[in-house]
């Protein structure tokens, strides 16, 4: 039997996800989250979120064109 | 430091204007994006990636040699980015409450969360999804919004992120944590249904 609540799962998500909870709360997370499919699904989009965001910028930065011209041609002018 | 950068590091420090412009030329782009995500405006970013090759050929000497200069580049160009922060009027911090999971009185989420139909790498396939999440993290409350860039995306070390934003790493974690909430709460109506 789960003693966890959804508040205090979502509240140390974070440290769940990091890896830094002690084993025993770690496990009382685990069978909170065998029985509470809300608080499944809230940690898997919790988990894409975050690769998401990365994911995203990374992508932009593939796509990115050259820098702008004329901020090439400042920086060269600071130089010279 | 790889050995294209040994080299290029070896004529910059002669004076060679050559080296400078392909070390211009090379990283502005890339830095530019790093500015970008940082300020969201693109005049002060600009800015931020020029005093970035100033500050780098002043400290030219201070090249530690086991760098990779890309790194060195990304480190300077993040410290101008955040100087020009400090320096715009500090904003009020916008609270983030409303972006925040809320809970019944038993401690239960008062909506159920449910999975999204397409996973991250899937999501990550379309250009057009990528300019969405970048939306969202822009609709971010800046404290928050600044925290989640330095961490999750440019993932600098917790200490060195709290020694720049000049907060404790207890606070930092908390802002990551409520910036990552907030940012699944703006995504959430998306990804329920397949975009």
């Amino acid at each position: 039997m789960s003693n966890v609540t959804c508040i205090e799962l979502i509240a140390f998500l974070d440290a769940y996800v990091d890896d830094e909870l002690d084993p025993e709360t770690r496990a009382d997370f685990d069978r909170h989250l065998l029985v509470c499919p809300s608080c499944r699904a809230y940690l898997a989009t919790y988990r894409e979120t975050i690769e998401l965001a990365r994911g995203a910028a990374e992508r932009e930065e593939e796509l990115a064109q050259d820098a702008p011209p004329e901020l090439i041609e400042a920086v060269k002018k600071v130089r010279r | 430091m790889l050995a294209d950068d040994g080299h290029l590091i070896a004529r910059l420090r002669t004076g060679d204007d050559v080296a400078f412009e392909e070390l211009v030329e090379h990283h502005a782009a890339p830095l530019l994006a790093v500015t970008r995500r940082i300020l969201r405006d693109e005049e002060e970013a600009r800015d931020a990636v020029q005093e970035t090759f100033v500050a780098a050929f002043r400290g030219i000497g201070d090249f530690q040699s086991e760098s990779r200069v890309s790194t060195w580049l990304h480190r300077i160009a993040v410290n101008c980015a955040l100087m020009k922060l400090r320096l715009r009027e500090r904003r009020r911090e916008q609270d983030v409450d409303a972006l925040l999971p809320h809970f019944d009185p038993d401690g239960h989420q008062d909506h159920s969360s449910v999975s999204w139909r397409e996973t991250a790498e899937d999501i990550l396939q379309r250009e057009q999804a990528c300019a969405l999440v970048r939306q969202c993290i822009d609709q971010l409350p800046e404290p928050y919004r600044v925290v989640l860039v330095l961490r999750d995306i440019e993932q600098l070390p917790a200490d060195v992120v709290a020694e720049k934003l000049q907060i404790t790493r207890d606070n930092l974690k908390v802002k990551l944590h409520r910036a990552r909430q907030a940012l699944r709460t703006l995504l959430d109506p998306h990804m329920r249904g397949a975009m």
